[in-house]
């Protein structure tokens, strides 16, 4: 096991030469040096189309991103580079699942209750438009997952499983492995939205034996507007196009195209080469340092929080009491105030940054008949004074609300 | 909530030079829009303030962030307060500065942030009590006349040669008097300062050369060559401007006008003059050396032109 040393990674993240304490990163990840590097790297020394031209810059482009593919279909162990599709974010990912599937009227769709609405919209799309089912599976009191309601959720119309794998409301993970067992022995297929889960643990597609799996660059260190599909060859292989266009097909006619092979088919126009070739710049990085630290730091972060501050009656947290349920995430209100007032004043008195609303999770808020709340999360940069800085100055506010 | 009243002005200013206060403004609008109409802020603004403030005290008092929080409505009452009653006081201070040449009005000659040098307030200041009842001031036979004679508007100037502000205030005079060419002169009164070396000494000479019908040229000259005076440059001055010498040492060293000058000195502190210059254009008072137009606001509300 590689030493852990969060001091020692902060020096590679430039923005944090600001003084700030960043407790945002489950809305948006900075990026260290190197990432930033290497998006300049393709700017300055070969900024060219990758596969379309035979010349040299062409050619180091096609190779960077093919590189960049490989590293991205070691870092979630796919079988192949063809498993992984390029998007442009995760909702992109969704919405090419949802729209390519071929899902007809009456067939069922059975989605979490937290969903973030990248993975609840493009459903609720559906419904409105063809006629699919949208089935919610509740989840238990303390917001983990329940797999005795997800087993009632099933129906012989049900054809498609998607569930966000880590929730971005309260960091809870849900049981995937479990979820797609359950779901293939009822012969349906599992979508799962990775974002908030990628970026903190080791994903293992093959060991889960998901169908497909979605996840955006700027959450794991990588550049904004990148994003990555994966999904089996043999189902890719059979899925219809979404976004169609150049390099999506081979030849064409007046009358008639050729649809390229995987993973080309779904990648339309041009891509985001220096967005690729960042994110497996970032993927390199996190298996240097290695996941499961990462995972274990923010932990224990978390802990430090959820020791000082749960006990206090005015803190509600949402999610497990269990701080290791929670992973890098503490997203809680105080009893009396507005979660936007909290997040703002810490903000003024020490520069904390973090998030506050509804953090795309309308549906759940208003189902609890909640206006928001605040939430920390944690990532690899953060450290154990910053949790205490924190925690103290929550304290203080808690004074405040009394 | 009321503090957009505050936030729309400010931020509005401040969006002259940053697009960053622009949004700001446009947000404080909304919410100045929704106050005014008893309706509630949408944008937020209020919020952001009422936190960013609150945050900024957590840092160094938590006291206080706690009070600022609790009484944030009472507090931004306060505060529009506050701003009405300043700009209605910035708003009579512009008014007075570009009037009369001073924020406090025509009057005074306290510090005006308009005016930091004090150019228009400059004073010499009589020791002691003022005269609380005043008896404005009439026209004296006796006393010279600058400027036309016979005009439609006479203002009583009480004067020192040996105060720099009456100095600096003559050139003034004398741009009145031309200005008006004709209808408005002034008739100069003795005010000697005690305090100021010589002061009672010049009236006296002022006096002794209206006597021998050349008040003016040496008033001039006085004011000309005053910067360090002594008793001998009241005879250089004497011979320059063509006295009788010899009439004007004995006039002089016999002290002939003395009761004259105090005459003048009394009427000046019944007028509850306290210092140098003072004007009076029938019972409007000006202080210091005021610029031009303050002198010109007031003679046009007397005279019509």
């Amino acid at each position: 096991m590689i030493f852990f040393n969060a001091e020692k990674i902060r020096k590679d993240f430039p923005i944090l030469e600001k003084n700030i304490i960043y407790l945002d990163s489950a809305c948006m990840s900075l990026k260290p040096r190197c990432v930033i590097d290497k998006l300049e790297e393709y700017y300055k020394e070969y900024g060219a189309c990758a596969g379309r031209s035979s010349h040299r810059l062409s050619e180091r482009t096609g190779l960077e991103v093919q590189k960049a593919r490989n590293i991205v279909r070691k870092f979630i162990n796919a079988g192949s580079e063809k498993e992984i599709l390029f998007t442009r974010n995760t909702t992109e990912g969704i919405n090419l699942i949802a729209n390519s599937l071929g899902l007809q009227k009456d067939d069922e769709v059975i989605i979490g209750d937290k969903e973030h609405n990248s993975n609840l919209i493009p459903w609720l799309k559906l419904k409105n438009t063809v006629g699919v089912k949208v089935v919610i599976c509740k989840s238990n009191d303390d917001n983990t997952f329940n797999l005795d309601n997800f087993e009632n959720c099933f129906s012989k119309k049900t054809k498609l499983v998607s569930v966000v794998m880590t929730s971005n409301l309260d960091g809870v993970t849900n049981p995937v492995k479990e979820i797609v067992r359950i779901s293939h022995d009822n012969n349906v297929l599992v979508l799962t939205d990775a974002a908030q889960a990628i970026p903190h643990k080791k994903i293992d597609v093959k060991a889960l034996d998901v169908d497909f799996l979605a996840f955006s660059g700027h959450k794991m260190l990588g550049p904004t507007g990148i994003g990555v599909l994966y999904g089996k060859k043999e189902l890719l292989e059979k899925l219809d196009q979404f976004i169609v266009g150049g390099e999506t097909v081979t030849d064409s006619t007046y009358e008639n195209y050729q649809q390229e092979k995987i993973p080309n088919r779904f990648e339309a126009g041009l891509q985001d080469y220096a967005g690729i070739v960042g994110l497996g710049e970032a993927c390199n990085y996190l298996l240097k340092i290695g996941m499961n630290n990462i995972e274990e730091q923010e932990i224990k972060l978390n802990k430090i929080i959820t020791d000082t501050l749960a006990h206090n009656e005015k803190i509600e947290i949402i999610g497990p009491k269990d701080a290791g349920k929670r992973g890098g995430i503490f997203c809680f209100n105080i009893k009396g105030m507005d979660p936007h007032h909290v997040a703002r004043m810490t903000h003024a008195s020490k520069n904390i940054m973090m998030r506050s609303g509804a953090h795309c999770v309308h549906s759940w808020f208003n189902a609890k008949k909640m206006k928001g709340s605040i939430r920390a999360s944690f990532y690899l940069y953060n450290t154990e004074e910053e949790a205490k800085i924190f925690a103290e100055e929550i304290q203080k506010i808690l004074k405040i609300a009394s | 909530m009321v503090l957009c009243w505050i936030a729309l002005p400010v931020f509005a200013f401040l969006g002259i030079f940053s697009a960053k206060y622009r949004k700001l403004t446009k947000d404080a609008f909304e919410c100045f829009y929704k106050t005014t109409t008893f309706r509630k802020c949408e944008s937020g603004l209020d919020d952001k303030i009422r936190s960013d403030i609150s945050g900024t005290f957590l840092k160094f008092s938590p006291k206080t962030a706690k009070f600022v929080y609790k009484n944030y409505k009472l507090l931004s009452w306060v505060f529009v307060i506050v701003l009405i009653w300043s700009s209605y006081v910035g708003a009579v201070g512009l008014y007075n500065y570009l009037n009369y040449g001073n924020c406090n009005g025509p009057t005074s000659n306290k510090f005006c942030l308009l005016d930091p040098t004090g150019k228009n307030t400059g004073f010499s200041e009589l020791e002691g009590d003022i005269i609380t009842e005043i008896t404005f001031p009439s026209l004296e036979e006796n006393d010279p006349i600058i400027g036309p004679e016979n005009a439609e508007l006479t203002i009583i100037e009480f004067g020192c040669y040996t105060c720099p502000y009456t100095k600096q205030a003559d050139e003034t005079v004398q741009e009145v008097i031309d200005y008006y060419d004709g209808k408005v002169n002034f008739q100069f009164r003795n005010f000697p300062i005690p305090r100021h070396e010589l002061s009672f000494e010049t009236a006296l000479a002022a006096n002794c050369a209206l006597e021998q019908e050349k008040y003016k040229p040496y008033h001039d000259l006085l004011f000309e060559k005053g910067e360090i005076l002594t008793k001998d440059l009241l005879y250089e001055i004497a011979e320059e401007v063509g006295l009788n010498t010899q009439q004007f040492s004995v006039c002089l060293e016999q002290e002939k006008y003395k009761n004259e000058v105090e005459a003048d000195f009394e009427s000046g502190k019944s007028a509850g003059v306290s210092g140098t210059p003072t004007f009076f254009i029938n019972e409007q008072k000006i202080v210091g050396p005021k610029p031009f137009k303050t002198f010109k606001n007031i003679i046009e509300k007397e005279i019509q032109i």
